[in-house]
């Protein structure tokens, strides 16, 4: 049995708010093994993203255990987890957040030059990842200039960029219509097929049934 | 991509509020550039003025500031008594007056007349006919003028004028005595619309009827090639302890300790008024900037960029916009001072030699230093705002939105 890439125990995050607490998750507990294509689905403010947030060690649970690579993740200071991300963890966000001042080029460039790549290595590795996602010939173009799809192709090679081993998506075709959506999916499902575990957060029944795993939420807990 | 291009590329990405950013540094730069200029400007102007006439000690009869005390008598026994001293090089009498000149049938012009027995060093520059002698004894005595009275009373070298001088404020006018002009010179001291001229102190004295014929209102001092003024006044305070000698950085921290504070204490205000305004001027652009680009911060800290990155690159936006502003400025400042300059040196009595604004390598240091720590300050809010950014709760809100 190999070791799981991510292991959450007993993961609860509570929103204290005016009206009270808003407990948006509650005692989840799950493993994402290496190379894993894990699709979370769930109505509105189940908690999906809540969880997708705290797999990314971008939000910390209220109580919990998570440990990414057998390293728990709830003791590192905000730079190791922000090292953590930026080398081991990938995002792709709904509404894609390419930065709009650069080129695609220079958008997957980016955490590449934070992770202190060098500049021929990563023309090299961005050249690759923008054919990859088969946006080869739109390097130089500004975000403003791209469609929805291409947009999160983009974001995707971004996410690609230092080789993470966990690819985090919260509705990557949300903002996509049927067709573009089903081309994302598509670069999802090689994305996971070439060893990148993949864990989708979506609405969508179509892209969580690629998936080889789906996890149902409801009320902040993993519906068995 | 560095923390300084990655910067450089948000601000052109906002051509118009980066151009607002930089235009509001470089109006403000401008600004402090200028009162940092006039901090100091009349000092080093009054001290150029005092060094360029030649002389480096004033020996007045008090401790009052030169020309506004009692007279110094027996100046010209004085001076030979100086001159002497192996610290001192020339030891000239000066005595000035208000007189007024007219040319036949034409009314009497005022002007400032100096009486001065002309040695080795001159404090004017000849600029037509020739130079008061050493030989005081001319008939009708010799006068040199300056440009203005010249022409106000459309005469020349070689034209005889007469002078009626005011000897002394308790006495009845005397009669007006023939001089001749023999040259035009321009004496560093006059104000803009100032007319004056000046004469031997032995003219003086004959135009006086004799009155007060040994008095000067200070004696000028130059000091010998390797002693220095502070070896003369100490020579000078040595063999005549009931005079008062001064040298021109006495006189100028004198001035500097009175008239010159007023400069300084509005300087001092105005500075900190406008690094106030770009302050604020920057906090508000680059805060307006973060809150416009939370969703973006909160994405590229999702990526794995470090608070420290994001804060600095806040800091590098903040770094630009000040430093073009701030370059901008210099030209800016250097226009506005020379009209400012124009301005104040209209005032009456103000030496047309004398600048307020006057430039300073140290000037340019502080202004970069005002303006860099400004940029910093400027910085903290916006720093602080994006360093302590809430990645999930961002990135959730602006999905919500």
């Amino acid at each position: 049995m190999t070791a799981p890439l991510v292991e959450a125990r007993g993961l609860t995050r509570t929103f204290p708010m005016h009206a009270g607490p808003v407990h948006a998750l509650r005692d989840v507990s799950l493993r994402i093994d290496p190379g894993e294509y894990l699709a979370i689905r769930g109505p509105s403010g189940c908690g999906k993203s809540t969880l997708l947030h705290i797999l990314g060690c971008v939000d910390t649970p209220t109580s919990g255990t998570l440990i990414f690579d057998g390293r728990p993740v709830g003791a590192l200071p905000d730079a190791a987890r922000s090292a953590l991300r930026l080398l081991s963890i990938g995002f792709v966000f709904q509404r894609f957040f390419l930065l709009p001042m650069l080129t695609s080029s220079e958008n997957v460039e980016v955490p590449q030059a934070e992770a202190g790549v060098g500049r021929r290595e990563r023309r090299r590795r961005t050249a690759e990842l923008l054919d990859y996602v088969g946006l080869a010939h739109r390097g130089d173009h500004r975000p403003a200039q791209l469609s929805g799809g291409e947009a999160q192709r983009v974001a995707i090679a971004r996410a690609l960029a230092n080789r993470p081993r966990l690819l985090l998506a919260d509705e990557p075709t949300g903002e996509l219509d049927r067709a573009t959506g089903e081309q994302i999916a598509l670069l999802l499902d090689r994305v996971q097929a070439d060893g990148t575990a993949v864990v989708v957060v979506t609405h969508d029944p179509a892209i969580a049934a690629r998936a080889a795993r789906t996890l149902l939420m409801r009320d902040g807990r993993i519906v068995p | 991509m560095r923390a300084l291009a990655f910067a450089a590329r948000s601000l052109v990405r906002q051509p118009g509020r980066t151009a607002l950013g930089i235009l509001g540094i470089a109006a403000v730069g401008a600004l402090l550039f200028d009162m940092l200029l006039l901090s100091r400007g009349l000092v080093v102007s009054f001290r150029d003025l005092l060094d360029s006439v030649g002389f480096d000690v004033r020996v007045m009869s008090t401790d009052a500031a030169p020309l506004g005390g009692p007279r110094v008598p027996h100046a010209s026994a004085i001076a030979f008594e100086l001159a002497a001293l192996p610290a001192i090089a020339e030891a000239v009498p000066v005595r000035l007056t208000d007189a007024e000149a007219s040319t036949r049938g034409t009314r009497p012009i005022g002007f400032s007349l100096m009486g001065m027995d002309a040695r080795g060093r001159r404090p004017w520059t000849l600029t037509a006919g020739r130079d008061l002698g050493r030989d005081a004894a001319d008939t009708p005595p010799s006068l040199l003028v300056n440009r203005l009275l010249a022409d106000a009373l459309k005469a020349s070298p070689g034209d005889e004028i007469a002078v009626r001088v005011v000897c002394a404020a308790d006495r009845a006018a005397l009669p007006p005595v023939p001089f001749r002009i023999i040259g035009v010179a321009a004496f560093p001291f006059d104000a803009a619309a100032e007319r004056s001229g000046v004469a031997s102190r032995a003219s003086l004295a004959i135009a006086c009827g004799g009155d007060g014929g040994d008095d000067a209102d200070m004696l000028l001092i130059a000091s010998r090639e390797g002693y220095g003024p502070d070896a003369a006044v100490a020579a000078i305070r040595r063999h005549r302890p009931d005079l008062h000698p001064a040298t021109n950085d006495e006189i100028v921290a004198r001035m500097q300790a009175t008239g010159f504070t007023y400069f300084r204490q509005i300087s001092a205000v105005l500075s900190t008024i406008t690094l106030l305004f770009g302050f604020l001027l920057i906090t508000v652009l680059m805060t307006v900037s973060v809150n416009q680009r939370l969703a973006e911060i909160a994405a590229i800290r999702a990526l794995g960029f470090s608070r420290a990155r994001v804060a600095a690159d806040v800091l590098c936006q903040s770094a630009l916009l000040v430093g073009c502003g701030g370059v901008l400025a210099l030209p800016l400042g250097i226009a506005l001072s020379i009209w400012l300059d124009a301005i104040l040196k209209a005032m009456p009595g103000i030496p047309s030699a004398l600048h307020f604004f006057v430039f300073e390598p140290r000037a340019l240091m502080l202004h970069a230093a005002l303006l860099s720590v400004t940029a910093v300050l400027a910085a903290v809010y916006p720093m602080a705002l994006v360093a302590t950014l809430p990645i999930a709760a961002t990135l959730r809100n602006e999905v919500v939105s």
